[in-house]
Parts: structure tokens; sequence; C-alpha cells
């Protein structure tokens, strides 16, 4: 019996290793490849260790396209975030707490959050178009907040609604307003909830492709859209493409190591709790 | 834990329903965001209702010219390309929900087998999931790279020769689909993980001593129990795939032909390379009413709670 629970354990550790390795290594390859000088890249059979370990991809890049695109996804993203949670916040309390416009507003916010960008993309491109915001960074702060306001709305109030209510009416029978039992009492203890939902909706905005496609061309541009381009451009700088897409996925994979458990969370709409 | 979030089903909201209506500083603090989305969602949506009517063609005239629902008799009817498209959507959405359900089950079952380890196993295969489709999309070209690709170079290592992974109209919408499994099968292992954990103990321990089998165990009680779970993750896949975008435009392109065109690159290609808006608009609201059926049933899942 003994044996045979050592060779199920084997398996097991055999069956996770190759896991890890299948999902881990395209991973790894784009950090190998950033490394290579071009003449590696398209060296068969492939190099796997590059004799030169320089960032001197990641430099060039960064004072190439990469530089802007780093600036812009940075402000949309952060600019985003921020109205997102302004907005997102005060709602995921209010139906928390009130249950505001029972459950058909809570599940009408949740149904946004499920929008197929496409279907978005071709309006707000004729609509900003009409009010001049296309290629703008404001194109993106607002489009975006079409999947990160319902995001952080869920989120969050799942977060209000695992706080006790005892502290916020003790202090409404003490006379505090109800501004003050949210933003004293309530929103002081959601810290750690609005914190993660601000990393998350930073991630996403971070990531997405699709709408800075439709609604930006040459005055902002992206990571996601810069890397799109140097793949389609001529003279395939590989090396440079490889230093910015690490510089795209670093402080996705970072936020992912430290927020494990509410990533399955946020990415079931708050189903499941991870 | 995977668990019904009490507080989210029907019952669990009207029993924390105040007695008293909500008061007005209620009101006043979801009333930006309402806004904000009826702003960003609700407008475009009318508006886009009212382009799909129109022929907007900006490549020949910036007049639009009212053609009824002539825009979608066309989708149904004339355009050669659009049902192939769709057709490629569900082609990825049914292989790609299948292949991440049963790849993700396995991975589920060993990844509760280990011990402290299962943490870290989980938040490195949390990578993939996080990243950019953009990024994704780059790993796939530089690997299945047919000239000095590593992976067709590992393949010829063991006497297999590989295809054209993104050259190939046979295979090209295969490595799309291979892109997409990488990225989310660990996402559907870690939700079936945490669900397999909320499962009774006890019942297994007397099933066991009642003698059955662990392949019995496993299609009578663990996939029964699992189920609700099971549907929530399929529907949110499904919807997801059916979306799917950011890699087939950095992969192939849609190509080579027309091999990995789907519902959402050929919208895109309608509106943003051909500016037939009109028609872009009406394409997008027949997928947006395929999301819809799909979001409607897991919106219904998750009022009646997971339990």
């Amino acid at each position: 019996m003994k044996g045979w629970s050592i060779v199920k354990n084997g398996l097991t550790w055999f069956v996770v290793a190759v896991a890890l390795a299948f999902f881990l290594l395209p991973v790894v390859w784009i950090l190998i490849t950033s490394f290579k000088a071009q003449g590696e890249v398209f060296h068969y059979p492939p190099i796997f260790w590059p004799k030169n370990i320089d960032f001197r991809h990641f430099s060039s890049v960064l004072q190439g396209p990469g530089g802007h695109a780093l600036k812009a996804s940075l402000i949309v993203a952060s600019a985003n975030t921020m109205l997102s949670l302004l907005v997102g916040v005060p709602t995921a309390y209010s139906l928390s707490r009130f249950a505001v416009g029972g459950k058909h507003l809570a599940f009408w916010i949740l149904s946004i959050r499920m929008f197929p960008p496409v279907a978005s993309a071709v309006p707000l491109f004729l609509l900003f178009q009409k009010y001049h915001l296309l290629d703008t960074y404001w194109a993106l702060i607002i489009a975006y907040l079409t999947f990160n306001v319902p995001f952080v709305v869920w989120f969050v109030k799942g977060f209000f609604d695992d706080l006790p209510r005892d502290l916020e009416e003790a202090a409404l029978v003490d006379g505090a307003t109800r501004w003050r039992a949210f933003t004293g009492i309530a929103l002081r203890l959601a810290v750690p909830g609005i914190v993660t939902s601000a990393l998350l909706a930073f991630v996403f905005s971070w990531n997405e492709f699709l709408l800075a496609l439709f609604l930006t061309r040459s005055q902002v541009r992206t990571l996601p859209v810069a890397l799109a381009n140097l793949v389609g451009g001529h003279e395939i700088q590989w090396g440079e493409i490889g230093a910015l897409t690490v510089i795209a996925i670093v402080p996705v994979v970072a936020l992912a190591l430290v927020l494990q458990r509410y990533v399955v969370r946020g990415l079931t709409f708050g189903a499941v709790k991870g | 834990m995977a668990q019904a979030r009490e507080q989210d089903t029907a019952a669990g909201l009207a029993a924390r329903v105040p007695r008293s209506r909500p008061p007005f500083f209620a009101w006043l603090m979801v009333l930006p965001a309402v806004a904000v989305l009826l702003a960003v969602t609700v407008y475009p949506l009318i508006y886009s209702l009212r382009e799909s009517f129109y022929r907007l063609e900006l490549s020949f005239s910036p007049v639009a010219h009212w053609v009824g629902l002539q825009n979608y008799v066309d989708a149904f009817t004339k355009d050669p390309r659009f049902w192939p498209a769709m057709g490629r959507s569900f082609y990825l959405v049914g292989f790609g929900v299948l292949i991440e359900l049963v790849l993700g089950l396995g991975l589920a079952l060993v990844l509760n087998r280990l011990g402290r380890a299962r943490t870290i196993v989980t938040a490195l295969l949390l990578v993939p999931v996080m990243i950019a489709p953009v990024a994704v999309a780059i790993e796939g070209v530089v690997i299945f790279n047919n000239s000095w690709g590593p992976l067709n170079y590992l393949l010829s290592e063991i006497g297999i020769s590989g295809p054209i992974w993104l050259g190939d109209r046979s295979v090209a919408l295969n490595s799309i689909l291979l892109a997409d499994v990488w990225q989310w099968t660990p996402f559907v292992a870690i939700i079936l993980a945490a669900g397999l954990r909320t499962l009774p103990e006890e019942q297994y321990e007397a099933a066991e001593i009642d003698g059955a089998t662990r392949w019995r165990l496993f299609t009578t009680m663990t996939l029964p129990l699992l189920q609700p779970l099971i549907i929530v993750t399929v529907l949110i896949r499904a919807m997801d795939i059916f979306k799917t975008f950011d890699t087939i435009y950095v992969m192939t392109g849609g190509g080579p032909g027309s091999s990995t065109e789907t519902a959402s690159f050929y919208t895109y290609l309608q509106g943003l390379q051909f500016f037939s808006f009109g028609y872009a608009a009406a394409i997008s609201y027949i997928q947006l009413i395929v999301i819809t059926v799909v979001a409607t049933l897991l919106v219904r899942r998750m009022r009646k709670g997971l339990g």
C-alpha cells in the first residue's frame, strides 16, 4: 500500500511539472527572446540560451515606440481605474446596504460587464468622432468604463456584504450622517477590497486591445497596440518586441502572484470565491 | 472556497432589503455609475441600432442612406463571408470549451492532491490567465514560427514534422484555439479545484466503505455536485471565446485566406478596414444577440446561486 502511494505522489508531481512547463515555458521563451541579438533569433536550431544577457533591447524599445506606449498605458489605466472607483465604490455600498433598485439594478450592471467590446467599438468610434475624442487619452479612459465600472461595483459589493453593519448603525444612532458612516467606517474597513479591485481594474485596462485599436491612431498608442504594430511592421525587431512584451507582462505577473486568491473571484464576476 | 454567494441570490437579496424604502442618499450614490453606464453603453447601443438601418460607407461617401433592414437581410442571405465567420466562432467556442473543461478538470484533481505547494503552483498557473492576450499572441507568433520557432524544432527532435502552424489554411484556426487553451485552461482548473474542495468528504468516505470504485464516485458524486459550477464556467468561457479578437489580429490577421476570420474579426474588417459602418453595426448586433442569450443563462444561474 505504501509503495502505491509513492507511485501516486510521483505521478501527481510529474503531471504538475508537465503542466507548469507547458504553461510557463512560452513566457520564459519571450524573456529569452528579449535578450537575443537579431541574428540569434533567426538561428536554427533555436538558441535556448543567448550568449550575452544584456538589456539593450529594453533601452532601445523604450527610446522608440515603447516609451510612448508605456506612458499611454500608464495614463489610461490609472485614470480609468480612479474614475471607475469614484463612481463604482459608492454604488457598491448602496447596492450592498440598501439594495437600491432591488436585484434588477445589480444584475443590469453585471450584464454590462459581459458586453462584447466589438459591439460597442463601432458606435463609440462614431460617437467619439462626432465629439472629436478619437485618438485621445479620454477616448480610452471613457471607453474602458464599460467594463471596469461594473467590475468594481460587483467586486467591492462583495466586500461590503461581508462587513458587519453594526458599526455603521451605531454611528448613525450616535448622530453621524449617512455620508459619515460611509466614509468614516465602511470605506475604511473595505480598503483591502477596494485596493484589490483597483489593481485588477488596472490590469483589465492595461491589457485591453480591441477598443484601443478602434479608438486611437497615432497620438495615443497603448502597449498592446504598440506591440501589434511592431509585429506587423517591416524588418521585425524580435528582440525589441520581446523586451516590450516583457515590460507589458511583468507588472501583471507580479500582481498574479500577490493577488492569487482574488483573481478568480474577479474573473468570475464574484460567482466563485477563489 | 467556491460557494453560493447567498446575498446575491434573489431570495438572499429579498431577505436583506430593509423594510423601509432605500433613503434618498442611497439613490444619490448609484446615480453617477448609472449615468456613466447609460452614457457609455446604452446610448451607443441605441445609436448603433439606428446606424444599422443605414448604408454608411465612409470610403464612398459621408452621406448615410436609410435602407431599413437591408443590412440584416444582406448578412443572412447575400454575404458569403458572414456565416462562415460565425461558424468559425462557434468552432472555437465548442472545441475551446470542451478541451479546457476536460484538461481543466484533470488538472484540478491533480492540484488538490498537492499539499502546501498548491498555493504556489496555483499562483504560477495564473500567469497565462492574467497577461494580455496580445502578449499571448506574440508568444504564439514566435513559438509557432515555421523556420526558427522552438516548437517545430522540438517536434523534429522527436521525429515529428510539425505543421505550418499559422500559414496553413487547415491548421491556423487550431493554432488560435491552442493559444486560447493555453491561456484559459489554468483558469478553469483553478475554479474547479476550488469547487472540488467544497465537496462533502463524509459522503465520499461512506460511499468508499460501501465499496464504490473511484470512477463510480467521480461520475455519480463528483460530477453532479460540481455541475452548477461547471455550467457557470462553461458559460463564462463560451462568452469570452466568442469575443476572441486580439490573438487572431496579431497571429494570423484572419488569414491565410479567410481561414481564421471569426465573427468579431469580420466585424472589425467591415468597420475599420472597409468603413462600412452601417453593415458593421448590423452584424455586431447579431453577435450581441448571441452573447445576450449566453449572458442571460449565466445571470439566471448566478441569481439562483451556485449551491
